[in-house]
């Protein structure tokens, strides 16, 4: 019954994945890595440059996974307020409050798409701190719950004026950071160019067949996952050493061009970190029909677990993509298994 | 009868000058006092061996200070030869040549001797270059003092000439026994140790077991004898996967995993004819160490494969192709 009930996701999810690689050309691996981080029920950080498609795959995703969507621009006067109401003069004169973006669709909340999140100031980080983290927002005297919410946000890291640094603890938040690059095969650019179909977003979006998944049953189901799919002791081994050369790569020999090694890492992944790297591992395993992680399911969402983790020293912040990049191709090159 | 008598009494006084003159050659002078005289001797280096007509070459170097110098005189002459009891020695002074060098204070009499050799007999025998006396004169006065050089004791050997020497009647337990040439024997053992040692390399090149040449003792070739050597169980198994995984990451310089086999196979592609087996070796692995439910048939048991996938790895491992089915 379990049996049939995995292999039935896993034709849906497998679904999703192409019906956003008929609109979103040449991102298989983002595609697959959002996926997992779906079934994995992990928030996730799109990290780009302008304009490579980021909004799109989002709303491409959103569009499959079904559930009720809302977003918010970030920009630098959004007040936390922003997100639970908002006050207008009605018809009749009088001021009237609704809800905000948070708090619309209630507990069928699927999708919050959080865009440019950077361009937020800290307060609107700090209250997606306790929304992410436990899905639950006091507002009007009440608790309001969001179990089936995923927030997926992005950001763009070259531009950086009236922008504002995630802190650690709301980037541990994000299960995966999750870089677009523009694809580099010249026909996938080229029709990015002339193909008009990429040219108006809401049309392209609306070829993604909707509701692919039942957005409230996907708890459930992921817990369904993580207890089918097994981790055997050599596994758990290799996982921990791969833990424990993020806190100390000099004792695995992990080195970085150009970097003080010693002074480099002020902390490594933290435990929930590590969590949710076997949560993705074990959805990435599922995904290729296997019913045990190997070692290659953790490579498939190291990095993108991991990478935007880790504190470095703040005079290696500026590089801290490129360093970490570097340091974690390291210590899966150091760490053999068994 | 005057005439007689007169011949009688001069007879008698010279025979009493002679006897006079002989006492005074040989009277014993005191020795010189130590501080005046220095003597440094350079011997022959062998003291054995001797045969009649060799020459013994000796230098001694004799240091007198003043007031004291050497009578030249006093030293020996050629053809000289000691007397012991009356008998000859058989040691006779061949040849002397003295360099002199004066200095204010002194005065370096250097004096090559050389003596030769004029005895034989049928064993070895001791012989003595013995001390030669000489005199020294206090200058400017009549008083004289001798110095004695230090003697050389070496051993002479007996010389055989053929017909004269019965080997029954030589025959003693202090000679060793006459020994067969052996030359060719020893050319027939140089050879075949050489043989043998070369068939030893080819052994070890074989077993891979040192690593003196090139492409041996690589890390297959350790992984081979590890692997051949752990015992067929499941622990066994474990290990010698364990000890192929550590093989291909020394290699490779990193850890090699299923997915990044084509960037190991680009970075030494002397293992692309082993590929199929490399990818199912990480079958093996997985289903081994992290997933049971992993596919893969082996055609005979997994450790008899491993050992066989070893060897394949080893002979890429030396440039060669394995025979990959």
């Amino acid at each position: 019954m379990r049996d049939q009930q995995l292999a039935d996701w896993r034709a849906q999810a497998l679904k999703l994945e192409s019906e956003v690689n008929n609109v979103v050309v040449g991102q298989e691996n983002p595609v697959r890595l959002i996926t997992i981080a779906v079934f994995a029920r992990g928030h996730v950080l799109l990290e780009g440059d302008v304009g490579v498609g980021k909004t799109t795959l989002l709303r491409a995703f959103t569009r499959g996974i079904g559930g009720g969507y809302q977003r918010i621009e970030g920009t630098i006067d959004l007040m936390p307020n922003d997100l639970v109401y908002h006050t207008y003069l009605g018809e009749d004169g009088k001021p009237h409050v609704s809800p905000g973006p948070l708090l619309m669709s209630g507990q069928d909340l699927s999708i919050f798409f959080f865009n440019e999140i950077n361009r937020a100031r800290p307060q609107v980080h700090s209250l997606m701190l306790r929304v992410m983290a436990e899905r639950t927002l006091t507002a009007f005297n009440k608790e309001h719950y969001f179990p089936h919410m995923l927030v997926f946000a992005d950001r763009n890291q070259v531009e950086r004026e009236e922008t504002f640094d995630i802190p650690s603890a709301a980037r541990d938040r994000f299960m995966m950071e999750i870089p677009i690059v523009v694809p580099p095969a010249h026909d996938i650019m080229e029709s990015l160019i002339f193909d008009t179909r990429f040219h108006d977003v809401d049309q392209l979006i609306s070829q993604v067949q909707a509701d692919v998944l039942k957005f409230d049953e996907l708890n459930s189901f992921a817990k369904v996952i993580q207890e089918s799919v097994t981790a055997s002791p050599a596994l758990r081994k290799y996982a921990l050493d791969l833990w424990l050369a993020t806190k100390d790569p000099v004792a695995y020999g992990v080195k970085v061009s150009n970097v003080d090694m010693k002074r480099l890492v002020l902390s490594g992944s933290s435990p929930r970190g590590m969590g949710m790297l076997m949560r993705a591992a074990r959805v990435n395993a599922w995904l290729n029909e296997r019913e045990a992680v190997v070692p290659e399911d953790i490579h498939a969402v190291f990095h993108e677990t991991i990478a935007h983790r880790l504190v470095f020293s703040p005079v290696y912040e500026m590089r801290r993509t490129e360093i970490a990049r570097e340091m974690l191709t390291g210590i899966t090159n150091a760490i053999a298994a068994p | 009868m005057k005439a007689p008598h007169f011949l009688f009494t001069c007879l008698f006084a010279a025979m009493l000058m002679t006897l006079a003159l002989s006492v005074r050659a040989d009277v014993i002078l005191p020795t010189v006092e130590s501080q005046y005289v220095t003597v440094k001797e350079i011997n022959p280096k062998r003291d054995a061996g001797y045969v009649v007509g060799d020459k013994l070459e000796r230098t001694i170097i004799v240091t007198v200070k003043k007031p004291y110098e050497l009578i030249k005189e006093s030293l020996p002459i050629i053809g000289y030869e000691h007397r012991y009891r009356g008998q000859v020695s058989g040691i006779e002074l061949a040849g002397i040549d003295v360099e002199e060098e004066k200095f204010s204070d002194r005065s370096v009499h250097t004096i090559h001797l050389v003596y030769q050799v004029f005895k034989s007999g049928r064993v070895a025998k001791p012989a003595i270059l013995r001390g030669e006396i000489v005199k020294l004169r206090l200058n400017g006065k009549t008083e004289m003092r001798q110095l004695r050089f230090p003697s050389f004791n070496f051993r002479t050997s007996p010389l055989s000439v053929y017909g004269e020497v019965n080997l029954k009647n030589e025959m003693s337990p202090l000679i060793p026994p006459f020994k067969l040439s052996a030359a060719r024997e020893q050319t027939t053992f140089k050879v075949a140790a050489g043989i043998l040692i070369l068939c030893a390399l080819g052994l070890l090149y074989i077993l891979g077991a040192i690593s003196i040449l090139p492409r041996m003792g690589g890390a297959f070739a350790k992984a081979y004898r590890k692997v051949a050597r752990l015992p067929d169980t499941d622990e066994g198994l474990q290990q010698s996967i364990s000890a192929v995984h550590h093989a291909m990451q020394q290699v490779a310089g990193h850890s090699v995993f299923a997915n990044t086999l084509e960037t190991f196979l680009q970075e030494k592609p002397a293992y692309q004819p082993a590929k199929p087996e490399i990818e199912r070796f990480f079958s093996l692995s997985r289903q081994v160490f992290f997933d049971a439910n992993t596919a893969l048939e082996l055609d005979i048991p997994a450790k008899q494969w491993l050992k066989k996938f070893c060897r394949h790895m080893r002979d890429c491992e030396r440039g060669l192709t394995p025979e990959v089915k």
